[in-house]
């Protein structure tokens, strides 16, 4: 049985809301009665099969072919199965995810992995602000799940981040792990301003120093050799990530912060 | 049924039901991780008065530890979740949190019942300690003097068996003694189990009830060579001294296998070193439902 398969017809105009098609939502439903889904379009609804060619029946396996950042909520709410996207894809990219995995072979907007529960999101590109974040006015962020980037994320990753884990294989933007509750935050690259503003708990994990340092709200606790990096590597071993070959280290320089605020966060930077 | 010129006594060993759980030490090399296992399971031979039964049951290279460390693993034993979760907590808290360069892990999972191991300790961190969750399992990172230490939260506890046991019945202390160590050579190859007294073997072996109402177990007067004309004594005149191996493990067969090659190797010894008879702590079903009868163990 091959993968249910949303062909996008054209490049809408306006940004189209997929969150009804997930696995979990669609598995007893008949394709005729998937074609029949209103998708909201901006300020309209238009039928799913009038916004894209659909083929396959397997509905535990979703893709999005010739995918566009107009696409907004793609596995809202998600529980099981897979969802694979050719293509960029727009906001909001596994809202609420609660199990499964989406994969993205492109870029992914703002608000990627938002208030994520489970599961996992690889985006084979680059993410938006907001990756793992809180929506706007909510406290918390995502709790759980693994999130990959194998490109760059925009600002203000793990924004509000509860629990769970980012592992970005390029850059992060101004802002990583600003008002970030829990959870780890690893970076291959280089991390942009303001790194960890207003973090309360926490571990950011680079494998380099900051071109531009870390800021004063942090204190240098000195350099150490921190058992539990090898678990955590050991962790990576089983995700298809540059994580998975980056060689383990546990000697890291520790930084402690945001003194403006709690205090609890760290940075960890390889040594 | 006799091996060897030793005869196997036509009776069962009696064992009783507990709560038992394994623990990884890991500590920056193998010396400190034994020093830290060894005081784990320190004053741990019986529950009688130690509260729990606990061994270890083998040292661990780099590769089969969650750290990468050199580690030891040890299983220990007691009477109930309760009682299992207070052993783990308190000697956990005692001996390997202030034992340094020293981390803490679950050796056995088992979702359905678990009990704390560095879920309270935590509170030592005085507010500094993290919390991380690594592949499902959460740990908690406590900063202390050396550095950190890292212990994992919980762990599985596994409905297991104690209190398995046979005698060796030898000419002299001597030659008893040199057959008891030979079993514990072998047995220690066998994964599951730990002999939890000094050096895995017991020379006061206990019958159940005293004539004193306080305790609750005493001396086994049958098997005490120098009271062979004062009590029903159970054993023959050239029978000089007895020896007794107790074996605590996560299943019945655990144990099974263990008392096989722990009295093949006595066995192994014969008469021509002395060695009589192997025998049982046999105490009429007052002690527990596990029964493990030797020849049918030796067939």
């Amino acid at each position: 049985m091959s993968a249910l398969t949303f062909t996008l017809k054209m490049i809408p105009a306006q940004r189209i809301d997929c969150s009804p098609l997930t696995p979990d939502l669609l598995v007893d439903q008949s394709v005729s009665e998937i074609a029949a889904i209103e998708l909201v379009v901006g300020n309209t609804t238009a039928r799913v099969d009038s916004l894209f060619d659909i083929s396959g029946s397997n509905k535990a396996e979703i893709k999005f072919l010739n995918s566009s950042d107009k696409l907004d909520f793609v596995g809202h709410n998600m529980i099981s199965g897979t969802i694979s996207i050719e293509g960029n894809v727009g906001a909001y990219l596994g809202l609420f995810l609660e199990g499964g995995q989406i994969e993205v072979n492109g870029n992914s907007g703002i608000y990627t992995a938002c208030e994520m529960k489970l599961g996992q999101i690889k985006i084979n590109g680059n993410a938006g602000e907001f990756v793992g974040g809180a929506r706007p006015g909510y406290k918390n962020g995502m709790t759980g799940g693994i999130v990959i980037v194998t490109g760059n994320t925009g600002a203000r990753t793990g924004d509000h981040m509860r629990r769970g884990m980012i592992l970005i294989e390029g850059n992060a933007g101004d802002y990583c792990a600003a008002r970030m509750i829990s959870g780890t935050i690893a970076v291959l690259g280089n991390v942009g301003a303001h790194l960890g503003y207003g973090m309360k708990r926490g571990t950011v994990l680079l494998t380099q120093m900051p071109k531009q340092g870390i800021s004063a709200n942090f204190n240098d606790c000195g350099s150490h050799t921190l058992a539990f990096l090898p678990l955590l590597f050991n962790s990576f071993a089983k995700l298809e990530s540059k994580f998975a070959t980056t060689e383990s280290f546990s000697r890291v320089q520790r930084y402690a912060g945001d003194l403006g605020g709690i205090g609890m966060g760290e940075i960890l930077i390889k040594i | 049924m006799i091996i060897n010129g030793v005869t196997i006594d036509e009776t069962f060993a009696e064992a009783f039901p507990m709560k038992g759980t394994r623990l990884i030490i890991t500590a920056l090399n193998a010396k400190w991780a034994m020093i830290s296992a060894q005081a784990f399971t320190g004053f741990a031979t019986s529950v009688i008065a130690c509260g729990c039964e606990a061994g270890i049951e083998r040292e661990l290279d780099e590769s089969e530890t969650p750290d990468g460390r050199p580690g030891v693993s040890i299983l220990i034993f007691a009477m109930g979740g309760k009682s299992l979760a207070k052993q783990v907590e308190t000697r956990s808290g005692q001996c390997v949190l202030t034992s340094p360069t020293s981390a803490l892990f679950s050796g056995l999972d088992n979702p359905d019942k678990e009990i704390a191991l560095g879920k309270n300790l935590r509170y030592f961190g005085d507010g500094f300690q993290i919390s991380k969750m690594i592949d499902g399992k959460r740990y908690w990172r406590i900063p202390v003097m050396d550095g950190e230490f890292l212990t994992q939260e919980n762990t599985g506890v596994h409905d297991s068996v104690g209190g398995g046991n046979f005698l060796v019945l030898a000419e002299s202390q001597i030659q008893a003694l040199e057959a008891c160590e030979a079993a514990i050579i072998e047995m220690k190859k066998i994964p599951n189990v730990i002999m939890p007294f000094p050096g895995g073997v017991v020379r006061s072996g206990s019958k159940v009830g005293s004539k004193f109402k306080a305790l609750n177990a005493s001396t086994n007067d049958a098997f005490c060579p120098t009271l062979k004309g004062q009590t029903n004594s159970d054993l023959s005149p050239e029978v000089e001294s007895v020896m007794e191996i107790v074996i605590d493990g996560l299943t019945k067969e655990d144990i099974d296998k263990a008392m096989r090659v722990g009295i093949q190797a006595v066995c192994d010894l014969g008469a021509d070193n002395g060695i009589r008879r192997i025998s049982a702590g046999n105490y009429g079903g007052k002690l527990g439902p596990f029964h493990f009868h030797l020849q049918e163990i030796m067939a």
